[in-house]
């Protein structure tokens, strides 16, 4: 079974995070260690992390088709960090890694504890709708 | 330059969806995939991906040993990631440009949806995907 993981802790207007540099290397290399571990288990299908959200744009097609760019979000927003899809053997597995995600260390060391929205990744759209 | 393009919506909005006529969801899904195969025959696609439906979402956290505990109850406001697109794309604007492609896909009645798209850019030092 496919699930994706998703990060979605950042706010408009966030940047790089003001933590001790030596914080933000505990915390990269406790996620690199984490995918390392979850891809010899033969589960990572993929991880990726995303620009900040000062970069987003909300992009629409006006009538002809062509892109209108927006970059203004509310402050509440919240923005996709990064994601993970792992192909697991059970949603308590899936629930496993996000909860190795979500206590990925912060400040200090501390664990984050940040929630991580999990969701099946459909195979394919289903036949009736091809 | 990867982009994601993400395709985000309420639970209201999806099941709106599930009142659309067969016609329109065909009509909807044909030229999605002929975007898809513009940019398979262009080089630009990477990848794509359909979520399932935001009633099976669970938000996760670790306890302080690790142990997940989840969640599924989400604020009517929530706006879910339906799908994304992975794109390689020369420049920004080209990114921008697809990104009109799928806002402007036919929902009811033939009528482009202009549904907004969201286009980040990947933190590409820390891509895993090829």
């Amino acid at each position: 079974m496919k699930y994706i993981l998703m990060m979605n802790t950042m706010k408009a207007g966030h940047g790089v995070p003001e933590w001790p540099m030596k914080d933000l290397q505990a915390h990269i290399a406790f996620m690199m260690n984490l995918n390392k571990g979850v891809a010899e288990r033969g589960e990572l299908v993929s991880a990726e992390g995303l620009s900040f959200p000062d970069q987003a744009k909300l992009v629409r097609a006006d009538k002809n088709g062509r892109p209108i760019t927006d970059g203004v979000f509310p402050e509440s927003k919240e923005f996709l960090a990064g994601f993970w899809i792992i192909d697991v053997d059970s949603p308590e597995r899936a629930y496993a890694v996000a909860a190795q995600i979500s206590a990925a260390p912060g400040p200090g060391g501390a664990p984050l504890n940040m929630s991580i929205e999990l969701r099946p990744v459909m195979s394919a759209p289903p036949k009736e709708l091809l | 330059m990867k982009y994601i393009l993400l395709m985000s919506g309420t639970q209201a909005g999806v099941a709106g969806y599930h009142t659309w006529s067969k016609q329109d969801i065909e009509a909807h899904m044909a030229v999605l995939h002929r975007i898809n195969k513009d940019l398979n025959a262009s080089g630009e696609f990477i990848a794509t991906q359909g979520l399932s439906d935001p009633r099976q979402a669970k938000l996760v956290c670790g306890e302080k040993n690790g142990t997940p505990v989840t969640d599924g109850v989400f604020p009517e406001s929530k706006e879910f990631l339906l799908g994304y697109w992975i794109v390689d794309g020369a420049s920004a604007e080209r990114a921008y440009a697809i990104a009109g492609q799928i806002s402007a896909a036919p929902g009811p009645g033939g009528r482009p949806t202009n549904m907004p798209i969201e286009v980040r850019q990947f933190a590409s030092h820390e891509s895993k995907s090829n």
